[in-house]
C-alpha cells in the first residue's frame, strides 16, 4: 500500500506499517530517509497524517533536512524534554556531522572520538561540571568516569529517539534528525531571537531540561514527563467544616497543673488529647 | 585425491612455531623494488653479488646521497633481506663461487603491492572474463575427452589449478586495487570540502557519479560474465564427478569459490558505494548548499560551548507505554502439603503401678550368671526370652550394662560379633567362670 497514494485516513491507519510508525513518532522518534518505509510512508500520507495527529495536539513536523518527527503543542501527549548530557552531546554530534571530514566514512564514527570532540570544544572542566551538576567536590578520577557513564547514557538515548544509529560498542552513524540541535543558529537572525521564535513553537525551552537523574534505576523512565491531561481541580471542603479547624496548627499553652479541687482526670485527658490533635 | 582442507589452528600454530617477522624500512622496500624493476626491465632471473652491491648503491644515492659505508650497509642490507626470506640464493653452488640471488615470492608480493596500482576497470575486466571463458571452454572439451589419469591431470586439473585460478586471482586483485581506489575518492571528497566548502560541490558530484558510473558497468559485466563462468564450471564438475576424479573436482569446486566470491564483490560495493553516494548528496544538498558561507558549523560551536551558561532543551514526544493489565492465573496446590498426624502428647496417666525395669533386668541378669553362661550372648537370649519384644533393643543394653558389673569379662582383640536371634546382634563378650563380682 506504501506505493499508492492515500485517499482518506482509513487508508493510511490501515497500513500495516501505521501501528509501529506511530508508536515511534509518539515516542519521539525522528523519521528519515534511512528509515526506508517509514520514510516513504509518511511522505506519501503526510497531509492526512497532518491533520490526524493535530487532533491529539500535536504537529508532524517535517523540515527541509528530511526527516519528520512529532512535536506536541497541547497537553493531549506527553511530552519531555531532553537532559544536558543529551543536549550537549546532540550539539557535539551535530558539529561532527557537518563536518566534512566525516563524509570520509558515510557518516560513521568512533564514540571516542565523539566524547573527545565534545571535551575539545566546550572544555575537559566544563563538560565534567556540566555532567556532575550536583557534586561541589569530586574526585577527578570518578568525575570522568561519570562523564563517561552520561555520554554513553545520553547516547543510548539519542539513539532511540532516531538521531543516530549505534552501529556496534565502538562506532555509531549520525542521521540528518541531528540538525534539529543546530536549528537556533540557522538562519541570519541572531541565536537568541531564534531561541524565542522556537520556544514559541513548543520546539524547545529554555533552562535546563529533563532531570539529570543519578538514579540507574530511574533512567529508563523518560525525565520530566509532562501530564498528558490536565490536572483535575483540587477537591475542597466546603468552607463551614473548614471554619471549625480555623485555629489549626495555632500555638497552643500547656495545660496549667490542675487544681485540687477541680481537677477531673477522667475528663480533662480526652480534651487535652484533642488540643494537641 | 581431494587435497585435505587446512585446519587454520594447526596452520597458525605452525606458522607461530616458526616466528617470522618482518621488519622492513623505507631504504630496504626501496631496494627490494629496485630490483624487481631491475629483473623486469633486463628480463634478469637472478642477480650476482656485485650487481646486488650495485643497485643498492644506486638506490642509497637517491634516498640517502650522504650516506658513508654504502658497500659495508648493502652487506648488512643483503643479508637483512636473507634472513627474512626476501632474498633467496638460487645457484646451490655453495663456497665454490660467488652466489646468484633472486626475489623471492614473497618479495615480489610485497614489491607488486606497492608498485602495480592497476585496478579493475571495464576493458580489463571484459578481457579478463573472456580469456577466462575461453579456457573453460577448452578445459569443458578436454575433460569430455579424457581417458587416461594422465589426461586428467595436465588437461583439466593442472589448468584450472594454474591458469583459471590465475586469471580469477587477477580480477580480485584488482578488486582490491579498486577498493583502495574508492578510498582514496572519499578522502579525496573530504578533503576538497575542508579545503573549498561550496566551490567544491560540482568536483565532489563528478567524483561520485563517475565513481558510481564505473561500479554499475563493473557490476553488470560481473553479473552476465559470472553468470556464464558458473555454468561452464558446472559442466565440468558434472564430468569430473562421473569419472570420479577428486582432484579435478576439487580445482573446479575451488574455482567456482573464487568465482562467487568477485560476483559478492561487485554487488557488495555497489550496494556500499550507494549508500555512501546517497550520504554525500543529501549532504551537499542539506548542509553545504544551505550554508554556503559555512558560518553554521563556527555559530554551533559556540552554542554548544556556550550551552550551559544559556541552557536551553529540544522538545520530544514521549507517550507513555501502554500498560497491558495480565491475567492473573489462580495458583494451583498440586502438591501435598506438608503435615504431621495430629495426637495427644500428654498421655492420659494410667492406675498401673510404676515397674522398674532396670531392678527387672538386673535380677534376671543375675539369675543367668549363677547359671554360669559362657558369653554376653548367652546371658542376653536368657533375658530376652521373658522381655516382651518391643523392649529387646533396650534390654540387650541393660543386660551388657549389668553383666559388666557383676561378672569379671573378657573381650576378644577381633571384637565378634554374635546374632542373638533374628533382628539382634550385639559384640560377644566372654564370661569368666565363677568370676561374679562382689
Amino acid at each position: 500500500m506504501t506505493d499508492t497514494r492515500y485517499l482518506a485516513l482509513g487508508d493510511v491507519v490501515s497500513d500495516e506499517l501505521f501501528p509501529d510508525l506511530d508508536l515511534a513518532l509518539r515516542r519521539g522518534r525522528h523519521v528519515d530517509r534511512e528509515d526506508n518505509l517509514w520514510y516513504t510512508f509518511l511522505v506519501d500520507a503526510q497531509a492526512l497524517l497532518e491533520a490526524f495527529y493535530r487532533r491529539f495536539g500535536c504537529e508532524l513536523m517535517h523540515p527541509a533536512d528530511g526527516y519528520f518527527y512529532l512535536l506536541p503543542t497541547g497537553d493531549k501527549l506527553g511530552r519531555r524534554h531532553l537532559s544536558v548530557p543529551e543536549m550537549l552531546v546532540g550539539q557535539a554530534l551535530t558539529l561532527l556531522y557537518l563536518d566534512p571530514a566525516t563524509l570520509q566514512s558515510g557518516g560513521v564514527i568512533k564514540r571516542a572520538d565523539a566524547l573527545s570532540h565534545l571535551a575539545a570544544v566546550m572544555g575537559s572542566d566544563a563538560l565534567t561540571r556540566a555532567f556532575n551538576p550536583k557534586r561541589k567536590r569530586v574526585d577527578e578520577r570518578v568525575a570522568e568516569e561519570t562523564v563517561r557513564g552520561k555520554f554513553a547514557e545520553a547516547l543510548r538515548r539519542l539513539a532511540a529517539l532516531g538521531f543516530v544509529d549505534l552501529l556496534d560498542s565502538d562506532s555509531l552513524r549520525l542521521r540528518p534528525g541531528l540538525l534539529r540541535f543546530a536549528e537556533p543558529v540557522r538562519g541570519r537572525g541572531s541565536p537568541a531571537e531564534a531561541l524565542e521564535r522556537l520556544v514559541a513553537r513548543g520546539e524547545l525551552v529554555l533552562g535546563e531540561g529533563g532531570g539529570d537523574d543519578d538514579d540507574d534505576e530511574q533512567r529508563d523512565e523518560p525525565d520530566e514527563l509532562e501530564p498528558a491531561e490536565p490536572a483535575p481541580e483540587p477537591f475542597q471542603l466546603p468552607s463551614e467544616v473548614l471554619s471549625e479547624f480555623a485555629d489549626f496548627g495555632e500555638y497552643v499553652s500547656p495545660p496549667e497543673a490542675a487544681e485540687p479541687e477541680t481537677a477531673e482526670p477522667e475528663t480533662a485527658k480526652p480534651e487535652a488529647a484533642e488540643e494537641e490533635t | 585425491m581431494t587435497a585435505p582442507a587446512k585446519d587454520p589452528k594447526l596452520v597458525l600454530a605452525a606458522l607461530a612455531r616458526s616466528q617470522p617477522a618482518l621488519e622492513l624500512g623505507t631504504l630496504d622496500l626501496c631496494f627490494l623494488s629496485a630490483l624487481h624493476l631491475q629483473a623486469e626491465g633486463a628480463a634478469l632471473s637472478a642477480f650476482n653479488e656485485e650487481k646486488l652491491s650495485e643497485v643498492f648503491e644506486q638506490v642509497c644515492a637517491l634516498l640517502e646521497p650522504r650516506a658513508d659505508y654504502v658497500k659495508r650497509r648493502a652487506t648488512h642490507a643483503i643479508q637483512r633481506l636473507r634472513d627474512q626470506k626476501l632474498l633467496a640464493r638460487v645457484d646451490g653452488a655453495g663456497v665454490l663461487r660467488a652466489g646468484e640471488f633472486a626475489l623471492t615470492r614473497l618479495a615480489a608480493g610485497i614489491v607488486e603491492s606497492y608498485l602495480e596500482d592497476e585496478s579493475l576497470t571495464r576493458e580489463n575486466l571484459t578481457q579478463l572474463t573472456r580469456s577466462l571463458r575461453v579456457s573453460l571452454a577448452e578445459i569443458l572439451t578436454r575433460a569430455g575427452e579424457a581417458q587416461a589419469e594422465a589426461d586428467w591431470k595436465n588437461g583439466v586439473e593442472a589448468p584450472l589449478r594454474v591458469s583459471v585460478s590465475d586469471l580469477v586471482s587477477g580480477i580480485e586483485r584488482r578488486q582490491r586495487s579498486l577498493d583502495l581506489e574508492q578510498q582514496a575518492f572519499q578522502a579525496q571528497i573530504a578533503k576538497l570540502l575542508e579545503s573549498d566548502w561550496f566551490g567544491a560541490v560540482d568536483q565532489c558530484l563528478e567524483l561520485l557519479e563517475s565513481t558510481s558510473r564505473t561500479l554499475t558497468e563493473l557490476n553488470e559485466i560481473l553479473l552476465r560474465d559470472a553468470h556464464e563462468l558458473s555454468s561452464l564450471l558446472q559442466d565440468i564438475q558434472e564430468i569430473t564427478v562421473s569419472a570420479q576424479q577428486e582432484a579435478a573436482e576439487a580445482a573446479v569446486e575451488r574455482v567456482m569459490e573464487q568465482v562467487d566470491r568477485i560476483r559478492a564483490w561487485g554487488a557488495a560495493r555497489q550496494r556500499a558505494w550507494s549508500e555512501y553516494y546517497q550520504y554525500v548528496h543529501r549532504y551537499l544538498c542539506d548542509v553545504v548548499r544551505l550554508d554556503p558561507s559555512r558560518a553554521l558549523i563556527q555559530r554551533l560551536r559556540e552554542q554548544l560551548s556556550q550551552h550551559t551558561a544559556r541552557p536551553f532543551a529540544l522538545s520530544v514526544a514521549a507517550a507513555g507505554s501502554p500498560r497491558l493489565l495480565r491475567e492473573i492465573e489462580p495458583f494451583k496446590d498440586d502438591k501435598p502439603k506438608v503435615s504431621r498426624p495430629r495426637a495427644e502428647r500428654e498421655r492420659p496417666p494410667s492406675d498401673n503401678d510404676a515397674v522398674d525395669q532396670h531392678a527387672i533386668v538386673e535380677e534376671l541378669v543375675q539369675g543367668a550368671l549363677s547359671r554360669g553362661p559362657s558369653g554376653l550372648c548367652e546371658v542376653t537370649q536368657q533375658v530376652s526370652a521373658e522381655t516382651p519384644g518391643e523392649l529387646q533393643f533396650v534390654t540387650a543394653g541393660r543386660v551388657a550394662q549389668v553383666v559388666a558389673r557383676l561378672a569379671r569379662t573378657t573381650i576378644d582383640r577381633d571384637r565378634p560379633w554374635v546374632s542373638v536371634h533374628d533382628g539382634l546382634v550385639i559384640e560377644e563378650w566372654k564370661i569368666a567362670k565363677g568370676a561374679a563380682r562382689d
